[in-house]
């Protein structure tokens, strides 16, 4: 075989996996079901159009190997191509039911038809030289094309078009005849595993993906974070490609299994956290990475991989692949993600199992006497867990004390403390101070050890119940350039209501002496020497301007949550600022405001700031209130 | 595969396979301190954790760190003190360790899911609160399968060795028992009134609890030299007197600013010079020579900055701040860190090389320091301004990439042991080492 002319024939095959993986994925899986919606075909009419896809999917799958009257690999594979071009410009035209129905079988049809004469016969086309690399960079570039912002926002005809055009120059395409001696890769990888699990696995896969792309296309929350946007679009077609060379070259070094562990465990990963949507973007690179990992191994396990002696037995493999994983699994993924809205975590760990299954029955045999042992040790401690449970269960019965739990599931005493120090700054700052014997008879005592943010012990007399709630939504928002986490997540359930009544529920016996040191609090002459209305200006927009301006974000939220609205600084009315008196007392008054919040309401204090700093506040608030006196 | 039960010599992979469950341990909970370093500095990351929070996970930080990096290396000691690592037994020694591992890993499922108690070290709850010390007792069983097999073979104890031996094995029965008891939200040790944090007493008695493992873990492991007696006799006796001292002081909730609870935890200080002392008073391999020296030096630090960090003053300006998290990293990045490290190389032989390369001897060491530094002066910073932490400026910012820097170099040089001890278990097994009749004595 002249040199050049094997570099030729094997770029086709680069060209054939590309093109065939972007039909499939941007026109029969995705622009055909946005045509059949701008034509009015949903509900169980979709279902019945896309059943029949899959029957014809399944059915020309299994039935192209077993095809006598065309021989010819190539003129076999330009059927395909060619009806696959055809059923893609037919979506163009305005179609009844029965039409989409008899054209989605077609569609089906066709590429069970392509996509099985192509790995087939794949070495015909790739050559025996990095035949892998080959399938690799295929997949990787109809990955690619599908994720360029252009044609995945485009509309479903220019889509369509797009597939039928490259099918045609497909069909176009010069392909090599058969070689009397199929070439072979170099040293072959071997699997490792039979047919059947190998069959299983992929399927497991599938409907992984499946599952998860539906799921993904149907939850807005979800979508947005993964499809949207041309900077998704853009790293998601760069996550496919790279992740499908990746795959070839893992293929090539560690073998099938390996890929598929690596699928697994990408998607797997994919489908647990998509369960939540704060998840998402960890998801979103995950989900890619599988997919290519695994679609690489779809088309070189059939072609290139597996263990079979005629072209004939290569082909009913393929076709039994791709009836069984690449169809039917889709099917059942796509009405798992319609019936559940989610993939179930037991379902997730069933495909582990079946994925990881050579791997764990080596792990078996290897340390069958450690795993029985900690069976034995798990199944144990559940039996006697049974019987401990009912002596130490105490369920609260409380919404405080449900509030309670949830303060210590979240780990909150890593950051805070409830332990106000006597005879210290924390007095005046987080006080009063409980007595050792108050502290005794919370269960456990939740006085940590470290504080990354104020001590709790008295919140609830610092912190109305609608400030709690929203600094967990939100706690820079709320609290200046606070570094807590949001807990908002807590709010789906009860839990986030249940927390913010045990906080509020924190406050002494002494609470009321408290506010009345409180009260006597006047920053340090100092401090007010030292006070910077420019400083004040710029921890007013920090701290202050959330609530007070009318276009704060709190403000904005929370409006009908307040028990007062937050007051206009510039304009009032001044509720709490004494009409009467002089400057100085005005300046007192706001800094105590600042400093402590006002009793009763919504606003909350800033203890921890420096009395400078209140200082600077409550200057730049004092030098900018209109007319205090009229306001009142 | 070797027929194990065919030896009658100690099988110095048990020790190395409980090098490298610990080992695990220490490269996930660096990770996690790592990832919890990055979030603190970063806290919009947060977002992605969904609801495995950070607090979530400083509590698999924590734990993963006691019951993981510095106890499994105590299990392989306990392998070779009561002779459950030769013999047929030794093929069950991998087991316990897999078994205790899956106790860890379900323990920090169940964090991650939200289930505590509420109580720092001691945050068990729910099926984790069982299958812990379900797996404490697997330990316990083989341990007690070993001495009863050993009983009878001279090579393997003098009487009083075996009395120690089964005094040892009534305290650890009683180890899972208490950690399921004391893992209850109804008990709570005494609280000093000043800083709602230990008391001297507690701070004494459990100083004193590492002092007795310290004295023991000789006898379990190599021999005395030839007339050291007197110095071993001198170190029992001084803990025994300060034990009397312990017991006097009661367990009220007393302050730091009582000078019987600051003066008697400056009883502690005896053991500056009579630690390094009692320890030169037995053999050891030469190449524990390193670590052992660290140990030591990290001991020195713990003893003496424990007593400064408790006194009146000393102990108000830092409570609740980072210059205590400095303080427990003397304790655990430094001093456990190094002894367990100091004893997995005595119990290896010569597998301990693992442990001895320069690069992450010198790593792990000056990024301790490091952090310590940093973490000190933070914490320092924070005690005269608690808004140095709620409201972060740069000053906080940049003392915390200097600790998530020390933080990583410490993941690196953990990551750098773990490799080798995964290297050194797929080497093949060397020519099994006899037991020496005075190191089992």
């Amino acid at each position: 075989m002249p040199p050049g002319k094997s570099r030729t024939s094997s770029w086709q095959g680069v060209v054939l996996v590309a093109i065939t993986y972007t039909y499939f994925l941007i026109f029969a899986q995705f622009a055909f079901l946005q045509r059949l919606a701008t034509l009015g075909i949903a509900e169980t009419h979709l279902k019945i159009v896309m059943a029949a896809m899959a029957i014809g999917g399944i059915l020309f799958s299994l039935l192209t190997p077993r095809i006598r009257f065309i021989q010819s690999p190539n003129l076999r594979l330009r059927v395909g191509l060619g009806a696959s071009s055809a059923a893609a410009l037919f979506t163009l035209l305005p179609l009844s039911f029965v039409a989409a129905t008899a054209l989605s079988f077609l569609i089906g049809a066709a590429l069970g038809v392509l996509t099985v004469t192509l790995v087939t016969n794949l070495h015909q086309w790739v050559g025996n030289r990095n035949a892998l690399l080959k399938v690799g960079l295929g997949t990787g570039i109809g990955y690619f094309a599908c994720n360029v912002p252009l044609l995945f926002t485009a509309t479903p005809q220019v889509q369509a078009a797009t597939a039928a055009i490259l099918c045609f120059a497909a069909l176009c395409l010069p392909l090599r005849s058969a070689p009397e001696t199929p070439p072979q890769a170099p040293n072959p990888p071997q699997t490792g595993r039979s047919f059947l699990l190998v069959l299983a696995s992929f399927a497991a896969l599938v409907w992984l993906d499946s599952a998860a792309f539906f799921i993904i296309q149907n939850t807005p929350a979800l979508k947005s974070g993964t499809w949207q946007g041309s900077i998704h679009l853009w790293t998601n077609a760069a996550l496919h490609f790279a992740a499908a060379l990746a795959s070839a070259w893992l293929l090539r070094r560690k073998g099938l299994s390996f890929v598929l562990y690596g699928a697994f465990v990408a998607l797997g990963c994919a489908c647990l956290l998509l369960l939540s949507p704060d998840r998402i973007l960890v998801a979103s690179i995950l989900y890619p990475i599988g997919v290519s990992l695994y679609s690489v191994a779809l088309v070189a396990y059939p072609s290139l991989f597996a263990p079979v002696s005629t072209a004939a037995e290569r082909g009913r493999q393929a076709g039994w692949i791709y009836a069984v994983a690449g169809w039917s699994a889709s099917v059942l993924g796509i009405g798992m993600g319609q019936n559940l809205g989610y993939v179930p975590p037991a379902f997730v760990l069933a495909s582990g199992v079946v994925i990881l299954l050579p791997w764990l029955f080596r792990l078996f045999l290897s340390r069958m006497r450690e795993i029985v042992l900690a069976e034995v040790v798990l199944l144990a401690a559940f039996g006697l867990n049974r019987v401990l449970q009912p002596a130490r269960q105490t369920s609260p019965s409380s919404q405080i004390e449900r509030g309670r739990q949830v303060y210590i599931s979240e780990g909150c005493i890593s950051c805070h403390s409830q332990y106000v120090r006597p005879n210290t700054s924390d007095v005046l700052m987080w006080g009063p101070v409980e007595s050792i014997q108050e502290i005794r008879l919370q269960h456990p005592p939740l006085i940590g050890n470290r504080r990354q943010g104020p001590d709790l012990s008295q919140v609830g007399v610092r912190r109305s119940a609608l400030w709690l709630k929203a600094h967990f939504y939100d706690p820079p928002e709320v609290s200046g350039a606070s570094i807590m986490p949001t807990f908002a997540f807590l709010f789906r359930d009860q839990r986030g209501g249940d927390l913010v009544a045990y906080l509020a529920s924190l406050r002494g016996a002494d609470a009321q002496q408290h506010i009345a040191e409180v009260r006597r609090w006047q920053p340090s002459t100092a401090a007010v020497q030292a006070a910077n209305p420019a400083e004040g200006r710029s921890l007013y927009q920090r701290y202050c301007a959330t609530c007070h301006a009318a276009d704060g974000r709190t403000h904005s939220t929370w409006e009908a949550g307040f028990k007062r609205l937050p007051t206009d600084l510039i304009d009032g009315p001044f509720y709490d600022l004494p009409g009467s008196g002089t400057r100085e007392e005005r300046m007192i008054r706001i800094a105590q405001m600042a400093k402590f919040g006002i009793l009763g309401t919504d606003m909350p204090g800033h203890e921890y700031l420096p009395d400078q700093q209140i200082a600077s506040i409550s200057l730049w608030v004092l030098q900018n209130i209109a007319h205090p006196v009229q306001n009142q | 595969m070797r027929d194990e039960s065919a030896s009658p010599y100690r099988m110095p992979r048990v020790v190395s396979s409980a090098a490298w469950h610990s080992l695990l341990w220490l490269v996930v909970a660096n990770a996690i301190g790592t990832m919890i370093a990055i979030l603190l500095l970063v806290p919009g990351l947060n977002q992605l954790l969904g609801e495995w929070t950070y607090g979530r996970w400083i509590m698999v930080h924590m734990n993963l760190m006691l019951y993981g990096w510095t106890s499994l290396p105590l299990v392989g000691f306990l392998f070779v003190t009561y002779g459950a690592d030769h013999g047929d037994l030794a093929k069950w020694c991998r087991p316990v360790l897999w078994v205790w591992s899956v106790a860890l890993f379900v323990g920090s499922l169940s964090w991650l899911s939200g289930h505590s108690s509420g109580k720092l070290f001691l945050d068990w709850s729910g099926y984790a609160r069982v299958v812990f010390p379900v797996a404490l007792i697997a330990l316990w069983l083989l341990l007690v399968v070993a001495m009863v097999r050993n009983w009878r073979d001279p090579k393997h104890a003098t009487i009083a060795g075996r009395a120690a031996k089964l005094v040892g094995l009534a305290i650890l029965l009683a180890v899972p028992f208490a950690l399921y008891i004391e893992s209850s939200p109804g008990l709570y040790p005494a609280v000093n009134p000043d800083t709602g944090g230990p008391t001297g007493t507690s701070q004494l008695e459990s100083s004193l609890m590492v002092v007795v493992i310290l004295l023991m873990l000789p006898f379990g492991i190599t021999r005395r030299k030839v007339a050291s007696q007197r110095l071993i006799n001198i170190g029992w006796a001084v803990l025994v007197a300060e034990s009397l001292l312990c017991l006097a002081l009661g367990h009220a909730d007393t302050s730091h600013h009582s000078p019987a609870q600051y003066l008697s935890l400056g009883s502690l200080l005896v053991w500056l010079p009579l630690m390094p002392a009692y320890y030169a008073a037995f053999e050891w391999g030469s190449n524990t020579r390193r670590w052992r020296y660290a140990f030591l030096w990290w001991w020195g630090a713990l003893v003496l900055t424990g007593w400064i960090f408790f006194l009146p003053g000393v102990l108000d300006h830092f409570k609740f701040t980072d210059g205590l998290v400095g303080h427990s990293f003397v304790a655990m990045a430094g001093f456990t860190s190094s002894l367990l490290i100091f004893v997995m190389i005595q119990l290896m032989g010569e597998d301990g090389w693992i442990f001895n390369r320069s690069r992450s001897f010198y790593l792990w060491h000056a990024s301790v320091v490091g952090y310590i530094v940093v973490i000190t002066v933070a914490g320092w910073l924070e005690g005269f301004d608690p808004t140095f932490t709620i409201v972060p400026g740069p000053t906080r910012n940049v003392l915390y990439i200097l600790r998530l820097v020390t933080g990583i170099c410490m993941l690196l040089a953990s990551l750098d042991w773990f490799v080798d001890a995964s290297t050194v278990l797929r080497e093949p097994t060397p020519a099994a080492i006899p037991v020496a009749q005075e190191q089992i004595a």
